[in-house]
């Protein structure tokens, strides 16, 4: 399974971004001075280091504005699982959102039609999600309203905070 | 019959109770002498039903596809002071709405209340088809997705309307709570009416300029009532050869199956239309959309349309499979190979395939000759396309899963058998009386005249507007937005597109309005009617259109009618529809109705204020006779058409400045329908150089508009305006008398319009100036003057940074 993050650079325009942080200080949410937003996809498929770079940067990043990073995700034994490090000022909140199972994911349908055509034809799954960060002092509760006032409906989506 | 791939559901046994049970617990919706007609017809045939046939039935049945309570029996008593009446109807559209289309007899009528859309004729050759329809419920529990399947489903009844119409434009229309409004005054469980607003207004907007189908007419209205229960109205407009406006099934057609696969999208849509919204609505009802699948089915449905390779064709909406191939097939009757439908996931059971709905989706009968060459075609496109079954000439219903028969219904039962409801229905008229006279120093009208401008049923819509793209095909010659440069944006009344590039070479124009107020529905349900008729005719013949020419499309949602007050104020609209069509001329050829715009909360039922959408659809014979609203020149002169009443109820300034009481206004067909036919001949001989109609906010609202749209000012001299009774200046500026338009004149004009005008009633009420808005009453020693900009900006501020 590979997680690819699209990342804004940073001389860009965020618009997305913008948007939530404005939407944050209309519910009156003081405490976060910064947010970030990136879309996430899960490619589960048989890939080659190589393939999935193309299909990061080809399909899924304007190579201009944005730019990606490739998580190959692997099922971690229990035994090297890390204790949650102690975040850092500098550090931010993420939220990740993503489709509840069965609910029609459009957005993965055409990725995997525009991989095909990228001459990749392996057997896939995609699923589509976007990723939230913020910068600032706010607790875990606050950032569930965020995520469910603003960034998610739980009629179709769920959320995870890290 | 076959157990293995469907349940056996029992109900051969069951008591009353039991029934009401397994129709609530199934969310079917059926109502106790439903079940027990389905139980009867059963029971003759000794066998219970299994899940697929129940599940058909009640699709079948259902309000959405059904429309019972309209077409049922209603005992309506009328109250009116000590008068009562008491009349008994046996199908209140067929008695209202239909009569005035069929007694008007418009020969350019070419397919009324029958197919997917209604159809009048563009020219020789070619027609245009037109319809609205309503996403409330899915839109209030997901905005974007609800929306976005609310644009695609109605761009698929074009699609579907005949045999295919091109789509040519949309409308959209909401009714949300107020965006400004508190989070901790919003409920928990639902969401804030700004979060509503931008999902609903982002999901339109992506399905139809993904579609590539211009978005060019529309209105927002906010009303508290609406803060638990949007109100989301589409339209989609196409056009269609007029040889290709009939269909027909012959036994041995093939069912073609179009679009997209199916999934567990939207199970229970049409009954679940039919149930208030809780906190335990059903999830399955939300539907995701995928334009760029509908975009290809529009391009191959076209393409196979042209080379005549299907009879017949409709959409897969609200009941799925079981509402378009059982429609299709009523006639012939069909049998259905129902593993054959391309699933998106494995595991659904055969009443899932049959009733999901899955968006994307069109039905075919396909002579079977042409199997393979239509096959082709849709490959081509890439669009995924199955033959699922047959039309046959048995009568019946025939579902097989594999070897496996789920399911074998008589045709006539499924369509006719659904026992007629009674419903009592009440209204009690309610004796209007006029406000004391509102007497207003200059100071506060000038107040009250920018708080009218920023009420957010006056306000400029841009920031919606400009999300859509409305020139996408390049045929829109009459814009939403209109103003003298790109900083300038006022609010146009009505859209001209002009279809030149599917009829080569034309200059006729297709012309779009609307017209909706529910306030005044609060007090009159019938004024709010005939009002929304003549505000929609008002718009269209603002542009330039013949009032001649010129059809309707209803669109009702109502609060719980199975509450008599409820649907006693439908009648009563339905009544006004009946008297305004006959009175202006102008037939309905479409319409739809959502019924049970109610929520429960906390034990609480808060029902919505009723909302009846008019749409227009005319044809112009000449798009370079057309005309904008803001003001040409300096110099030129302004003229209000029509008379002026003391109509101060249900209107925006009342609404702000909490005037009490005041009368609804009145529509007088006799009066508006010659100033109507007048303008037009005016405008047909440019003697108009821009008109405007008065609706909202009255007289001042529509001066300032059509001043600051074109950067220029204009002085208004409220003495000179004829009124019909003692009216105060502020009365006479915000007053919402219908039937008026004020339009612009040049000097040298003006002898020719007063010979077009003479039998009218009109005031010469002032000039178009350079650059102030200035109302001044020499009478009453009153003078309001703002400069244009600063009236543009407090007009354009409230909803400009959402």
């Amino acid at each position: 399974m590979y997680k690819i993050e699209i990342k804004t650079r940073q001389q860009f325009k965020n618009s997305n971004a913008e948007s939530i942080l404005e939407e944050i200080k209309g519910l009156s949410i003081t405490g976060i001075n910064k947010t970030n937003y990136s879309p996430l996809y899960f490619i589960d498929a048989d890939l080659t280091a190589d393939e999935a770079k193309t299909i990061a940067s080809q399909l899924l990043a304007d190579q201009i504005t944005q730019e990606w990073t490739i998580i190959k995700e692997k099922p971690v034994p229990p035994d090297k699982k890390q204790a949650a490090e102690p975040k850092m000022a500098s550090q931010p909140f993420s939220i990740e959102v993503f489709y509840k199972k069965g609910v029609t994911d459009t957005a993965a349908e055409s990725v995997i039609k525009a991989v095909k055509d990228l001459g990749i034809t392996k057997e896939m799954k995609v699923k589509t999600g976007h990723k939230y960060y913020f910068w600032g002092d706010v607790s875990l509760e606050v950032l569930g309203t965020i995520a469910k006032k603003i960034l998610s409906n739980n009629i179709i989506q769920e959320y995870k905070i890290n | 019959m076959n157990t293995l791939n469907c349940k056996i559901i029992e109900i051969l046994s069951l008591t009353d109770i039991r029934l009401i049970q397994l129709s609530r617990d199934n969310t079917l919706s059926l109502s106790l002498r439903e079940m027990k007609t389905l139980q009867n017809y059963f029971q003759k045939l000794q066998r219970n039903p299994t899940d697929v046939e129940l599940e058909t039935i009640a699709q079948t049945w259902s309000e959405h596809c059904k429309h019972k309570t309209l077409t049922g029996h209603i005992e309506y008593i009328q109250e009116q002071g000590n008068h009562r009446t008491k009349t008994k109807y046996d199908n209140i559209l067929k008695e209202t709405i239909f009569k005035a289309t069929a007694e008007l007899a418009k020969p350019w009528c070419l397919s009324v209340f029958k197919d997917n859309a209604g159809i009048i004729e563009f020219d020789e050759q070619n027609a245009v088809a037109f319809k609205v329809e309503t996403h409330n419920h899915p839109s209030a529990l997901e905005p974007y997705g609800g929306s976005a399947t609310g644009i695609g489903g109605v761009i698929r009844d074009i699609l579907g309307v005949g045999l295919g119409a091109k789509p040519l434009a949309n409308t959209d229309v909401f009714c949300f709570g107020n965006p400004n409004a508190e989070q901790e005054d919003i409920p928990s469980d639902i969401h804030h009416p700004k979060r509503i607003m931008k999902g609903v207004v982002s999901g339109v907007r992506d399905y139809g300029n993904r579609m590539g189908i211009p978005t060019v007419n529309g209105a927002l209205y906010f009303d508290d009532g609406y803060t638990a229960n949007p109100l989301v109205y589409c339209g989609t407009m196409g056009i269609i050869e007029k040889n290709k406006i009939e269909k027909r099934v012959e036994p041995g057609d093939l069912v073609l199956l179009v679009g997209g696969k199916t999934g567990r999208d939207g199970i229970h849509g049409a009954t679940f239309s039919s149930i208030r919204l809780n906190k335990e609505s059903d999830v399955r009802a939300v539907q995701i959309g995928n334009p760029i699948v509908e975009k290809k089915v529009l391009d191959a449905l076209l393409k196979a349309r042209d080379l005549n390779l299907y009879r017949a064709l409709t959409d897969c909406g609200a009941g799925g499979l079981s509402s378009s191939v059982g429609e299709l097939g009523e006639k012939t009757g069909v049998k259905v190979q129902l593993e054959k439908v391309p699933l998106k996931y494995e595991g659904l059971s055969p009443w899932e395939i049959w009733i999901s709905e899955a968006q994307e989706r069109m039905v075919l009968a396909v002579p079977a000759k042409n199997k393979n060459k239509i096959l082709e075609i849709f490959k081509q496109e890439e669009v995924e396309a199955v033959f699922i079954g047959e039309f046959t000439n048995d009568k019946r219903l025939t579902l097989y899963y594999n070897e496996d028969m789920v399911a074998d219904i008589d045709m006539e039962f499924l369509h006719d058998g659904i026992p007629k409801p009674l419903r009592l229905a009440r209204h009690k008229i309610i004796h209007e009386i006029r406000q004391k006279p509102v007497k207003m120093s200059e100071e506060k009208i000038a107040k009250s005249l920018k708080a009218v401008l920023s009420d957010l049923n006056v306000c400029s819509k841009e920031w919606v507007i400009r999300q859509y793209d409305h020139e996408v095909q390049g045929q829109t010659v009459v814009k939403p937005l209109q103003g003298s440069s790109i900083e300038i944006s006022g609010p146009g009344d009505a859209a001209v597109i002009n279809p030149f590039t599917i009829v080569e070479g034309t200059k006729k124009g297709i012309v779009l309005s609307c017209g909706m107020n529910p306030q005044y529905g609060k007090i009159s349900p019938y004024k709010m009617a005939a009002s929304a008729i003549e505000e929609a005719l008002r718009n269209a013949v603002c542009v330039g259109a013949d009032i001649k020419k010129i059809a309707l499309l209803d669109n009702f949602c109502w609060g719980n009618t199975s509450r008599p007050e409820i649907l006693g104020s439908l009648i009563r609209a339905a009544f006004a529809c009946y008297d305004m069509s006959k009175a202006f001329g102008a037939p309905f050829i479409s319409g739809k109705d959502s019924l049970h715009n109610e929520y429960s909360m906390d034990g609480a039922r808060y029902s919505i204020p009723a909302a009846l959408l008019i749409s227009a659809i005319g044809v112009i014979e000449d798009i370079s006779k057309t005309i904008t609203m803001p003001f040409k020149e300096k110099g030129n002169k302004v003229i209000l058409l029509g008379l002026t009443r003391n109509e101060l109820g249900g209107s925006v300034f009342s609404k702000i400045n909490k005037v009490k009481e005041g009368m609804i206004p009145d529509v007088y067909p006799q009066e508006s329908l010659l100033i109507m036919e007048q303008i037009h001949s005016a405008i047909s001989k440019n003697i108009i150089q821009s008109c405007h109609d008065l609706s909202e906010g009255g007289l001042a609202v529509a001066a300032s508009e059509m001043a600051f749209s074109s950067n220029l000012g204009v002085k208004i001299n409220i003495d000179a305006v004829q009124c019909k009774e003692r009216i105060l200046p502020a009365e006479i500026l915000f007053s919402e008398s219908n039937g008026r338009f004020l339009v612009e004149v040049k000097p040298q004009d003006f002898a020719e319009f007063t010979n077009i005008f003479k039998k009218t009633i009109y005031s010469e009420i002032g000039a178009v100036e350079s650059e102030n808005i200035i109302f001044e009453s020499p009478k009453h020693n009153l003078s309001i003057q703002y400069s244009s900009k600063e009236l543009y900006e407090e007009w354009t501020r409230p909803l400009k940074n959402l």
